[in-house]
């Protein structure tokens, strides 16, 4: 490949890192703001040209393998922050959201992905890509929604209260639980194609259900107007149970006989 | 005056009273699970599983309705229970992810509480059967008087009470079986994965033809003293023709000339032949530490031995790409002799009957010579009733996007 990968991992990591410091910066400058966020924006950018050349050279989507989705929640969970900032003048989450994408980047760069340009027959679907990029989105939201969740905990025990910060975590959550739920059924439409049944208790759905069953549990307990501070706990921690569902199953004793793992070991 | 803390069980009950209700509920259903040995739950066949249904539906639906300001129903419809549900539910969920889930597992107390088997046993059933009336129930509430407001409300809930509902009532009603046909012949015997003894299908299934279609055959280096494949340094997975090269630690690989299907010549040189009969051959040239040598490798396939090279401890080898389709050519044909052809592949069911047919394998030791062709034919008379409660529950959440999208502005 003619654009590595290391390349365009560290060039969007300098560009985070450059970005989070002219903003840091800007708190005096104030004119250092704009250029702060054009290059964060750039890193993302930097990343979306990698997909995109990677994408022809595989000849199909970068959706397959996790290292793949990797590279897709590094390029978009900055615009998240970056966009939260835009719509509810809410300016922390960016720091965050980058932080979590050079995270990304870098298990891509300790773990080199295969460059491998098959797809079995199961994944050769119309349903492929809407059944990941909805997960996917899902999942940047989500995270999104849990690193304010987090802050909101930390203002907290700094006896701060962050009411806009509460309500930004809250939509975060309500958006990803509806990805989470197109997610889950496109998956279950796809199974009855792919596999003959809509639903077979294989790992992956067991923690795709348990991850929506833990989402829907926030919504009633947030319905039931449960104390919004036990709230933001709660939040931070269904994330974790997002994370195992995305790349712990694969670890785990059931997973054996998943599915769902598409890595040859 | 001075508040005074609601006593346990106390009216109107509230959170406390959902969670000792939910732990005792799946409580319950763990002993009732030990008591019977961990013995499965088995759910009548049809009409019996719809009637069943329809007399569990026409109970919640009218004590909704008849009893609605009763304070205990008000409270066994609310969200305090629903929410702990919610967790059980979740917490089943989290012992079926992390257990295998294998119904051949060994005694022990783990197979006597059925956790190798969870989303079929006791504990599972309790749950679901509570959480189905608390869900009915608020339901019944929402949907009486009918308000356009409670629109999404109605659509998720009641589609995700159809789906939860049939797909489990319906289960015994699922028919799964595998059918094992080789090229030239028919077949109309089934096999369920759990038994030995065929089942007779409604139709029978003649195989003209089974044909696999592989990827690239890849180059390896072989390690005999590990049975280890190592990758090539670009870890790449290589396109094989003329000009591709590979190179591990002091190897160096050139492909000179690829030929994707041939057979060894009189000198045993590779000469091209028919795809049915050919398989991939490959000259290389192999530098280590500045010296050359040259010579063909090949696959091989079950009638060929593959050819490859020694270097030192270790071999060079191609081996077959994997596979990329396979597809099997049929004749459905019905009792009342109507006929239909049909092209079977992955991802691509063909309807006949009431039944969906699967292409699900093949002979994998022969690979693309396979005769053989493995089909699962799968009958699910309740896939309707389950998909409309999918649609509805896109539906329902089509509107929470927009609502809540519409109701973003954040009060700081």
């Amino acid at each position: 490949m003619s654009f590595d990968f290391n390349t365009a991992a560290v060039t969007a990591m300098a560009c985070w890192a450059a970005g989070t410091l002219f903003h840091a910066l800007s708190r005096k400058t104030a004119a250092l703001k704009l250029p702060g966020t054009a290059i964060s924006l750039a890193g993302s950018a930097v990343i979306l040209v990698f997909i995109a050349v990677y994408w022809t050279a595989l000849d199909r989507p970068p959706l397959r393998t996790l290292g793949e989705t990797r590279l897709w929640y590094a390029a978009l969970i900055p615009l998240v922050g970056f966009l939260v900032e835009y719509r509810w003048k809410i300016d922390w989450l960016k720091y965050y959201c980058m932080g979590l994408a050079a995270f990304f980047l870098g298990i891509n760069l300790r773990i080199p992905d295969v460059f491998d340009k098959t797809l079995m027959p199961a994944l050769q679907s119309p349903w492929f890509i809407p059944h990941v990029v909805v997960y996917l989105v899902g999942y940047v939201l989500l995270a999104a929604s849990s690193v304010t969740a987090l802050h909101n905990v930390t203002l907290r025990l700094r006896s701060k209260d962050n009411a806009a910060g509460k309500t930004v975590a809250h939509y975060l959550a309500i958006l990803g639980f509806v990805l989470l739920t197109f997610g889950l059924i496109f998956g279950a439409l796809w199974a009855k194609e792919a596999w003959g049944h809509y639903w077979t208790w294989d790992p992956k759905e067991t923690w795709a259900l348990l991850s929506w069953l833990a989402y829907l549990g926030y919504l009633h307990a947030f319905r039931h107007r449960i104390d919004s501070d036990k709230l933001q706990w709660y939040l931070a921690l269904s994330f974790l149970v997002l994370l195992v569902c995305w790349f712990g199953v694969n670890y785990l004793p059931s997973a054996s006989n998943s599915v769902h793992s598409y890595t040859q070991g | 005056m001075e508040a005074v803390p609601r006593q346990w069980f106390q009216s109107p009950w509230n959170f406390r009273e959902a969670i000792i209700f939910t732990v005792l509920a799946l409580l319950a259903g763990f002993v009732l699970q030990y008591a019977v040995s961990g013995a499965g739950i088995v759910i009548p066949e049809w009409p019996f599983n719809v009637m069943l249904l329809a007399l569990f539906a026409a109970v919640v639906f009218g004590l909704g309705i008849a009893f609605r300001k009763n304070p205990a129903l008000s409270w066994f419809g609310d969200i305090p229970l629903g929410l702990c549900l919610i967790l059980a539910l979740a917490a089943l969920s989290l012992i079926g992810g992390i257990v295998p889930q294998d119904p051949s597992a060994q005694q022990s107390m783990l197979t006597r509480l059925r956790l190798n088997q969870i989303f079929s046993g006791w504990p599972f059933a309790v749950i679901i059967i509570l959480f189905l009336a608390n869900l009915g129930l608020a339901l019944v509430w929402k949907l009486i008087p009918f308000s356009m407001k409670n629109l999404q409300f109605i659509l998720f809930h009641a589609g995700f009470w159809i789906a939860l509902s049939c797909g489990i009532f319906g289960s015994s009603d699922l028919q799964r079986l595998v059918i094992f046909i080789e090229e030239g012949k028919a077949n109309h015997l089934g096999y369920r994965m759990d038994s030995d003894t065929p089942v007779s299908l409604p139709f029978s299934v003649f195989l003209h033809d089974f044909s696999l279609e592989e990827y690239s055959p890849q180059l390896f280096l072989y390690d005999p003293s590990s049975d280890r494949l190592i990758m090539d340094r670009s870890q790449a997975v290589l396109d094989m023709r003329k000009g591709t090269s590979a190179s591990w630690k002091g190897v160096d690989v050139l492909v000179l000339e690829y030929l994707p299907s041939a057979l060894p010549g009189h000198d045993g040189t590779p000469l091209p032949a028919d795809r049915s009969k050919g398989i991939p051959f490959a000259k290389v040239r192999i530098t280590i530490h500045g010296k050359q040598q040259e010579t063909w490798i090949s696959t091989g396939s079950p009638f060929l031995r593959p050819d490859d090279a020694q270097l030192g401890s270790l071999y060079l080898v191609m081996v077959p790409g994997t596979p990329k389709l396979f597809r099997s050519a049929v004749t459905l044909q019905d009792n009342t002799g109507r006929t239909e052809m049909a092209n079977l592949q992955v991802n691509k069911p063909v309807g006949f009957g009431g039944w969906k047919l699967y292409q699900m394998g093949y002979d994998e030791k022969n690979g693309r010579w396979s005769r053989l062709s493995i089909i699962e034919a799968i009958r699910d008379p309740w896939l309707p009733a389950v998909y409309v409660g999918f649609f509805m529950l896109m539906a329902g959440n089509i509107l929470f996007f927009w609502n809540g999208i519409k109701r973003t502005e954040v009060t700081s």
